[in-house]
């Protein structure tokens, strides 16, 4: 269900499937946070994305008018997709040295004994992921409230309607 | 082909990658090690995301009131 969705986000082309596929692909990757033992993660996922993003896609779909028009202002015609033979090309070969990349660091990951200890199925980690973003984590949960409030404030001076200039 | 020139549309595949990102933390946690350092970077990125994805609209929608276009090629200046 999760590839399913993630496939079809990148292969439909009307927006407004693409958003709902989108969605049925959150709700898939939540399930398996809840399959993975991570609770809290699971439900953040659902409120989040679910309750947050997908709507605001929604929204920003709607205000922008579905597809859009296929035609510039130049009258040409816009290609829905881009590249040709030689971008293609480079892309391949791009492709090819980042998984060389990635193999040669994921080696030692690949080669690393699983725990034998595995976190018991249903342990609530509400508790224990409070008490680490309290204590170990603090700068970094300081600093995406920080993030959070820039993101705020940034938004809205973006989507401002702009005052006219008497210059 | 999957290549898109609709600004949403990439926005979705950022969404995407960022959620396909999370869940690889979360299953470090649950495979590899087993401390909850995992479930807290994933935590982050999904704040991270939203934060993004809010900041990303409002920039989208700016510029279809500027220009009636969300196609990327359109935006390839930055004053009018």
């Amino acid at each position: 269900m999760t590839i399913g969705g993630a496939v079809a986000v990148v292969y439909s082309h009307n927006l407004m499937h693409a958003c709902l596929y989108l969605l049925a692909s959150l709700f898939g990757v939540a399930g398996l946070y809840a399959v993975i033992g991570a609770d809290f993660l699971a439900a953040t996922q659902l409120v989040v994305y679910a309750g947050g993003v997908v709507i605001l896609m929604l929204f920003a779909i709607m205000l922008t008018g579905g597809t859009g028009n296929r035609i510039n202002r130049y009258g040409l015609e816009k290609i829905a997709s881009m590249g040709n033979k030689k971008t293609y090309f480079f892309a391949g070969f791009a492709a090819i040295i980042t998984s060389l990349i990635l193999l040669k660091i994921i080696a030692s990951v690949l080669r690393a004994q699983p725990t034998n200890k595995v976190l018991a199925a249903n342990d609530v980690t509400v508790n224990k992921l409070g008490v680490l973003l309290a204590t170990d984590h603090i700068l970094a949960f300081e600093i995406s409230s920080v993030l959070l409030l820039g993101a705020l404030i940034g938004a809205a001076v973006i989507s401002r309607p702009r005052k006219e200039r008497h210059d | 082909m999957i290549a898109r020139k609709n600004i949403i549309a990439m926005l979705l595949g950022i969404e995407l990658i960022l959620n396909a990102s999370a869940l690889n933390f979360a299953a470090y946690t649950k495979f590899v090690n087993n401390n909850l350092d995992g479930h807290i970077l994933s935590l982050f990125i999904i704040v991270i995301a939203a934060a993004e994805a809010s900041v990303g609209l409002g920039i989208v929608i700016r510029f279809f009131q500027l220009r009636e276009s969300i196609h990327i090629d359109d935006a390839a200046t930055l004053q009018n």
